[in-house]
């Protein structure tokens, strides 16, 4: 049946390796940290341990290990001891199966460095502020870049000669040392705009005037910081799309027509475009992650620091829950894209129907 | 950018309605992140004049403010008295214990009485009695999960009776606490005292019922609405980016202690940043009234407004000590002149100046601060006589008397070192954690010196956890361990360096004595150090002197360990653009201590807004 149905036959033949995908990003994103030396419970003692000598810091750190699952209790709740009294660790299988299963019910855990706090309470926080960074800033860096890199392909002339190296060369500086000299120009030696947060120190968020314009005045460094240079690397490839489409048969047959100018354009911006909406996908998918450094530079809240912290503290069901949110934003773009190329591009359902 | 996208372009109406939409979406974003507010004070903003800004104290989102929690937030957590307060303040400016709870205390050789002050009070109006501290304490017997747990390993038992003041007849409550005579150890009870604030019984006791008695159940409560304290400050609100603290007007502090005077500070405010930098800039531009941060070459930053405690070197107060911990186990540093001759190879003078920014006074090579409170105890002639010092051509001598050789290649690189049987010697590792830039440092001129004078030694800069795991089951060759600062320094540093007695095998955890010196179970085991770390606690100031000397001899002779650098308890930075009168060394009404701890926090009733 599915041989009549091309684009349903993509659609689900992608479906299948996205999800085979799914599956083995969930089984690194629970080993992956496990694989190191140290577990979470010793990172945690150096906080609570300080002070205590070795036999109070042993009965404290067994009540942690007991507390988050890592070793083996019997009925009661007591610990069960190998014959040299140490606490019986619980097998790293074990562990996995309790970590699906809590996947499955929606429930990521606790964290062991934010303790008592759940996992998606923080995720829950931090992410629209994240998001809110991110999202607006990759959509229109790669709108007007992609405008301004069609218009250069195009026109050619000045405004290429003095776009172009000057888009080369932001594409070249990576976005958080553009952030660092953001900060220090306008933020420390004109001190036109706040260097750090979201917003003013002295406010509460809430519906009102005050806070919405400090929250914008907030959001103006760390937005240039990605937007120019995301807009600077977007521009370099639509140009070079743009100028290869300009020299292929179709457009010199189609001026040979007398086909409108127009016409002209709208055939090779659609073709110059599809590549860029990968990169597009690729860019949103990877923005949770992508938005750490710029949080930190800015010290703007979201998702980026509690990732950071989590990994340095080897904080397993923190970093679960972010690398599990990362893998799905990636996955989700990226299926996405392929399933819009599929109909955009009629190549590639094609492709897939054996020619 | 003046360029508009035209008409003609396919996707350029579609740019519009998003750039349209973009600010309206970034708005609706940014609501639906600052939900999670409490809805009562959305919206708020606070005078400044009537705001104090604090950094520098908490890293990282609040967790919780459970005052029985291991990791509590700002400013539950630590000795940090705005919302709870323990019996007793220490004032790191002169050593000593000052009142709060308790008015005052007495040490006998079997107990330690602390008389409670009868005018404390809980912001519900409950009185604050001995009853209250009784119960805190105890909590420690009832549950062994709970950090307070360890006092019990120092006192045997705790009581309340009544006294009668000899001179004004007035009856007051007092809690004893009866010194186990298996640690007999009064210093470490003292530090107990000032180190855990004490809670109101008649709001966690119903709490604790309410989960059972479940120790761990209960520590999952956060206690962030309207929680009952003593302090003169409470919780207001709190989120990832903040903590802020209102003033409770009814404290009853100031009757007792101000003669009626509220703090000056109407709320007190602390962001949470992600960097030190961070701390560092709001610093300068007056967006933070006092910090404890390290902020580097701190005499630039006067021009800004800002200012320590002393306005030339070495700015802080230095209080505790950064040092190599040797792993004697190891060879050759089982070898007590390789040690010594490690300890004459590093320019102390280099650290000083480039890794700690000059925050320090002069290296000298016992564990004694010869600075402060502890210089009493220091002692220059034994220092002179026994101590090793910066001293390149001493470090070869003394490597050259004891039988090793190094050879070197044309330019001066070591190439070997070589024991006096001529075997070659490993190379040794000094480890410290990626990134903690200053010990990276001491680390890095550390290695240069010894390399110079002969020692085969290398970087080995590693992931903090595995470090702090290493440096516990002892598995590493010199690496800087992480020491609490405590009120009963400098025996609690002896006793973090020397002491075996709780001694365990390579391999398992030691969280003191991680270098493994002194085996109880060697044959050159010197049982006058685990004697002298049993019995100082216990010992009049006259005897203390006469035993720290002859424990820093031992020291300086033995060289566990290679003192480096001092570094302050803590930074104390603050600005003078909103707030004036801060306490310095030209006006020490108050010990530095950030206005928060210890006694630290009597500033708060001093400071002036620069617009009165």
């Amino acid at each position: 049946m599915l041989k009549h149905h091309p684009t349903l036959r993509y659609i689900l033949t992608r479906s299948l390796w996205y999800f085979l995908t799914f599956l083995m990003a969930v089984t690194l994103n629970f080993f992956l940290p496990r694989l190191g030396a140290s577990n979470p419970v010793d990172i945690l003692m150096t906080k609570v341990g300080a002070g205590l000598d070795t036999k109070a810091a042993q009965e404290k750190e067994e009540a942690y290990l007991k507390e988050f699952g890592l070793v083996e209790v019997d009925g009661n709740g007591t610990l069960l001891r190998t014959s040299d009294g140490r606490p019986v660790r619980t097998p790293i299988w074990k562990q996995f199966c309790n970590y699906i299963a809590m996947c499955l019910k929606g429930d990521f855990g606790t964290s062991f460095l934010n303790y008592p706090k759940k996992v998606s309470d923080i995720i829950k926080t931090a992410l629209p502020w994240t998001f809110a960074l991110q999202f607006p800033t990759i959509i229109l860096g790669w709108l007007v870049g992609n405008v301004l890199g069609a218009l250069a392909a195009y026109k050619r002339g000045i405004f290429d000669k003095v776009l172009f190296p000057f888009s080369l060369l932001l594409s070249a500086v990576p976005f958080f040392a553009f952030g660092m000299l953001l900060v220090y120009q306008f933020a420390i030696r004109w001190e036109i705009f706040p260097a750090m947060g979201g917003y003013a120190g002295g406010l509460i968020p809430g519906f009102n005037l005050a806070f919405f314009s400090s929250a914008v005045y907030h959001y103006a460094l760390p937005f240039f910081s990605i937007f120019i240079v995301q807009a600077g690397s977007q521009a370099i490839g639509m140009r070079s799309m743009c100028i290869y489409e300009l020299g292929t048969d179709y457009v010199k047959y189609a001026k040979g027509l007398g086909i409108r100018e127009n016409k002209i354009l709208y055939y090779l911006f659609r073709n110059a475009m599809l590549p860029q909406l990968t990169g597009l996908a690729l860019s949103l998918g990877a923005m949770i992650g992508g938005a750490l450094i710029t949080e930190m530079i800015f010290s703007y809240p979201g998702l980026g620091m509690a990732i950071l912290t989590a990994i340095q503290g080897n904080d397993y069901p923190l970093i679960q829950g972010c690398t599990l949110l990362i893998t799905v934003c990636v996955l989700l773009a990226n299926f996405t894209v392929d399933i819009l190329i599929g109909f955009l591009d009629p190549r590639v359902r094609a492709g897939q129907r054996g020619k | 950018m003046r360029f508009q996208p035209k008409e003609k372009w396919p996707e350029g109406c579609g740019a519009r309605v998003l750039i349209k939409a973009v600010p309206v979406l970034l708005i609706l974003c940014c609501l639906c992140g600052c939900q999670s507010g409490q809805s009562a004070s959305d919206g708020m903003s606070f005078p400044r004049d009537k705001t104090l800004y604090i950094g520098g104290l908490q890293w990282g989102e609040p967790n919780t403010f459970n005052p029985l929690s291991d990791f509590p937030a700002f400013p539950v957590d630590g000795n940090d008295n705005l919302m709870y307060e323990p019996l007793l303040v220490y004032n790191i400016l002169n050593g000593k214990m000052e009142p709060m709870l308790a008015c005052s205390y007495e040490v006998t050789s079997d107990v330690i009485r602390v008389t409670m002050d009868r005018r404390a009070r809980w912001s519900d109006g409950m009185p604050l009695t001995a009853q209250d501290a009784l119960f805190t304490y105890q909590l420690g017997r009832r549950f062994k999960d709970a950090r307070i747990a360890y006092v019990w390993e120092y006192v045997s038992a705790i009581t309340i009776d009544t006294t009668k003041d000899s001179a004004t007849g007035i009856r007051a409550e007092r809690v004893n606490f009866f010194i186990n005579k298996t640690r007999n150890n009064p210093l470490r009870i003292l530090d107990f005292l000032q180190e855990y604030h004490i809670v109101p019984q008649h709001a966690i006791e119903p709490v604790l019922q309410a989960c059972n008695n479940d120790f761990s159940l209960f520590q999952k409560k956060t206690f962030d609405r309207n929680p009952v304290v003593s302090g003169p400050y409470t919780l207001f609100t709190f989120s990832a980016e903040k903590i802020i603290l209102k003033r409770n007007d009814e404290y009853w502090g100031n009757q007792a202690f101000f003669q009626g005077r509220q703090p000056r500070p109407e709320y007190i405010i602390h962001p949470i940043y992600k960097s030190n930098d961070h701390f560092s800039i709001s610093l300068q531009q007056g967006n933070i009234d006092v910090s404890q941060t390290f902020i580097p070459r701190i005499w630039l930053k006067a021009r800004k407004k800002v200012h320590t405690w002393y306005s030339a070197a070495p700015f802080h107060i230095p209080g505790s000590i950064i040092m190599f911990s040797l792993n004697v186990t190891r060879y050759p540093l089982s070898d007590k002149n390789v040690r010594r001759a490690m300890a004459a190879a590093i320019n102390y003078r280099d650290i000083q100046e480039l890794a700690v920014s000059g925050y320090s006074v002069e290296r000298k090579p016992g564990l004694i601060l010869p600075f402060g409170i502890e210089a009493q105890y220091d002692s220059p002639e034994d220092a002179a006589q026994y101590g090793v010092s910066y001293d390149p051509l001493l470090a070869k001598k003394i490597l050259k008397e004891a039988g090793y050789t190094s050879i070197f290649d044309k330019k001066g690189n070591l190439l070997v070192m070589k024991d006096p049987s001529g075997a070659v010697v490993p190379t040794m590792f000094i480890n410290s954690p990626t990134g903690w830039t200053d010990w990276e440092t001491m680390v890095r001129i550390a290695v240069k010196g010894m390399r110079s004078a002969g020692i085969d030694v290398r970087e080995g800069f590693l992931d903090f956890g595995l470090y702090n795991q290493n440096l516990k089951v002892g598995d590493y060759d010199c690496a800087i361990p992480l020491l609490a600062v405590t009120p009963s320094k400098p025996w609690s540093r002896f006793e973090a360096v020397m002491s075996s007695l709780n001694w365990k095998a390579i391999g398992e955890k030691m969280n003191e004595n991680q270098g493994r010196y002194n085996n109880p179970s060697a044959k050159d085991y010197n049982p006058v150090v685990d004697s002298l770390i049993r019995v100082i606690p216990s010992l009049t100031d006259a005897q203390k002197k006469a035993a720290y000397r002859a424990l820093n001899v031992i020291f300086m002779q033995d060289q566990p360990a290679i003192p480096l650098v001092y570094r302050p308890e803590m930074f104390y930075e603050f600005s003078v653009k909103h707030w004036k009168n801060f306490p310095t060394d030209q006006n020490p009404y108050a010990p530095p201590q950030c206005l928060c701890f210890g006694a630290g926090i009597r500033a708060l009733w001093e400071i002036e807004s620069v617009n009165e």
